[in-house]
């Protein structure tokens, strides 16, 4: 067995109506440079990324839904293991909204109890065509005691930031418990982290 | 590029220049933007012939998917290796991999069989 390069394991999901986003959150369609048909038309099923959170590396293992949630069949065996779950929502679609309790309960219903959760309104780059007020996204997440942000996927906006607070989240209740002496550990380099982007959140 | 009677002899002398006992001496990165996929002496060389998509597609061509054949990979064996990665649904026991920034791919494999990844080392660079 090959030694452990990294800490912590965080498998995290992507939660939410059909159409918000999730799958954009996961795969950018980035037409900056290239058009990458192939890896499109089969689509992504999951990532690996590396973060560096309080000197520790930290890998997170990010899962879309594949689009289950259309036939309401996500069940037990999609959020087993799971430790943070991105909830998300589009902005301008209202029903997206409403839809979050719902998925709350699915979550209830299934996952570990202690799953740590973050609600998205996402597309914020849409603000034209915005339906759900900034506000409204706070107070329910206020209501359920979760994090909140909004993001675009396609503007590339708060998506890394998202994911280091889920994760950095995780980690705070996971501290305490990952004291397992037998995991060896090597020496992790530090690196500088990419820059994240610098563009203004959504108001 | 080479006429394809003098590819075969370069890989033997170029092969050095990356590869050190038996594994990639450099960091592997994205082409296209960068991204770090591997870390250095992470992944095992290994020269096999496997046919890969291309990364672009003809797109006058939309129901063959165009292939290219591969003769050097790395080899890793755990995907938490992997620093950053994408992992597309799964055609015929194989997932691709795609770069986890840009989406770029595929860049590699993953046997769903052996859960073992290959990373194609002509389409990646290497950096300190």
């Amino acid at each position: 067995m090959a030694k452990k390069t990294y800490d912590l394991l965080f498998k995290l999901l992507l939660i939410g109506d059909s159409g918000v986003g999730k799958t954009c959150i996961l795969f950018r369609f980035s037409d900056n440079h290239f058009t990458t048909t192939f890896i499109s038309t089969i689509g992504i099923d999951f990532k690996i990324k590396t973060v560096e959170l309080r000197g520790k590396k930290i890998k997170l293992q990010i899962w879309d839904t594949a689009g289950q949630e259309r036939f309401h069949t996500i069940t037990t065996s999609y959020y087993r293991g799971a430790m943070g779950i991105m909830l998300v929502y589009d902005i301008t679609n209202e029903k997206t909204f409403d839809d979050i309790v719902k998925w709350l309960r699915n979550i209830d219903e299934h996952a570990n109890e202690d799953v740590e959760k973050m609600i998205l309104g996402n597309k914020c780059d849409m603000e034209e065509k915005r339906v759900v007020s900034k506000e409204r996204g706070e107070a329910i997440a206020r209501e359920h005691g979760i994090r909140f942000m909004e993001t675009s996927a396609k503007a590339n906006i708060n998506i890394d930031r998202a994911f280091s607070e889920l994760a950095e989240a995780i980690l705070d209740k996971t501290a305490g418990r990952e004291a397992d002496a037998d995991h060896s550990r090597i020496a992790v380099e530090r690196r500088p982290s990419r820059a994240p982007p610098s563009r203004a959140c959504c108001t | 590029m080479a006429e394809m009677e003098n590819d075969v002899s370069p890989i033997e002398t170029e092969q050095r220049e990356y590869v050190e006992d038996g594994k990639n001496k450099l960091v592997v990165q994205c082409k296209f933007c960068g991204s770090k996929i591997l870390d250095k002496k992470s992944s095992n060389y290994i020269a096999q012939e496997k046919d890969l998509p291309l990364m672009q597609q003809a797109s006058n061509n939309d129901r063959e998917v165009q292939n290219e054949t591969i003769k050097e990979f790395y080899h890793v064996e755990n995907m938490y290796t992997f620093e950053n990665i994408g992992f597309t649904h799964t055609v015929d026991n194989h997932k691709y991999l795609s770069c986890a920034d840009c989406d770029a791919g595929p860049v590699g494999y993953h046997d769903t069989n052996t859960r073992h990844s290959y990373v194609a080392i002509s389409r990646i660079v290497h950096s300190k």
